[in-house]
């Protein structure tokens, strides 16, 4: 079985706790193989994490750098890193409660509706929420994920084809006018591509800094944590993932803020 | 003739789509096999979550 099915499938034991998201939910909606790791959100609840680490433990996962799995951190939007070694594969999972351009109430539906899936991972809507970071190959996926989706309304809200925009435009008007207020580049489609495409662009650059800013204000939060990682590292080096966890609380603790966000009098959840 | 339309990933990725279960899973785990070649190279990479720089 591949590591991620297998590591989704014991995290969601007796109920759901985790949810596929990211490179290798991409996979899933057989779109590309291209990530490494593995991305999972999770359940805001103290007994999630609790599983989550001794199903990580039972591997010999190690915490990588970042904040602990712990309920404080993961509501501030941090996020939490492991890795080990399954046979000959290096594999890290990535955590997180409150991923970024997720609104509250979606992610409420999120968790109600893979309720009911067999194996979980994030729907195409929210795939592209996610995707829309700093990167350039995220844009590349989120081209591909627009041209999955069947309704008009999220096409003409998602794709970053200049010529699929115009051709949509073209056969449904009202719907291009319509979302054209919640997306200013189609504003721009009057049969002139070059425009849009440089309309484009313009959009996919904000996105890319709107996340950069939002890494940056966590980068720079995490600083003094940071600085003492390597010590950190070291004092738990052959404990338990169980121990390291619990030594880290403590050592995080008035070293690495609940909340940047707030803490920077930011609020939004880009 | 075809007409151009813009390209986001390649038809080599793409074709997975076309691959059943088991097909889906053997070059799943055939890729992520290879591409341990790079682990030394982004060891200290993040890709997700809010440590995330390439």
């Amino acid at each position: 079985m591949n590591i991620y099915v297998e590591l989704t499938r014991k995290f969601n034991e007796g109920r759901l706790r985790a949810i596929l998201s990211s490179g290798q939910a991409v996979v899933l909606h057989r779109l590309a193989v291209m990530s490494k790791d593995g991305d999972w959100l999770l359940r805001e609840e103290c007994d999630v994490f609790d599983h989550i680490l001794k199903v990580l433990d039972s591997y010999g996962a190690r915490y990588r750098f970042g904040a602990p799995l712990d309920m404080r951190w993961m509501v501030g939007g941090w996020s939490s890193h492991f890795e080990f070694m399954s046979g000959n594969l290096r594999v890290r999972t990535d955590f997180v409660c409150r991923p970024p351009r997720i609104s509250p109430s979606r992610l409420e539906s999120i968790w109600r509706e893979q309720e009911t899936r067999s194996f979980p991972f994030v729907d195409l809507i929210d795939l592209i929420s996610l995707k829309k970071t700093n990167r350039e190959k995220d844009y590349a996926v989120i081209g591909e994920i627009a041209r999955k989706i069947i309704d008009v309304d999220d096409q003409l809200r998602y794709s970053r084809s200049a010529r699929d925009i115009m051709e949509l435009c073209l056969a449904f008007p009202e719907s291009a006018t319509r979302i054209a207020s919640e997306r200013p580049v189609l504003v721009n489609v009057s049969g002139d591509l070059e425009k849009l495409e440089v309309a484009l662009d313009a959009e996919r650059r904000k996105l890319m800094h709107e996340n950069e800013n939002r890494l940056q204000r966590y980068i720079k939060a995490a600083s003094p944590w940071s600085e003492q990682w390597k010590l950190k590292e070291k004092m738990v080096e052959g404990r338990s993932l169980i121990e390291s966890h619990n030594a880290l609380v403590k050592n995080a603790e008035g070293c690495l803020p609940f909340d940047v966000e707030k803490q920077d009098g930011y609020s939004g959840v880009n | 003739m075809e007409s151009i339309k813009d390209e986001f990933l390649s038809e080599e990725d793409l074709d997975i789509r076309n691959l059943d279960e088991e097909a889906l899973e053997y070059y799943w785990n055939m890729w992520l096999e290879q591409a341990q070649s790079t682990n030394e190279y982004d060891k200290d990479r993040y890709s997700h979550g809010v440590f995330a720089v390439d």
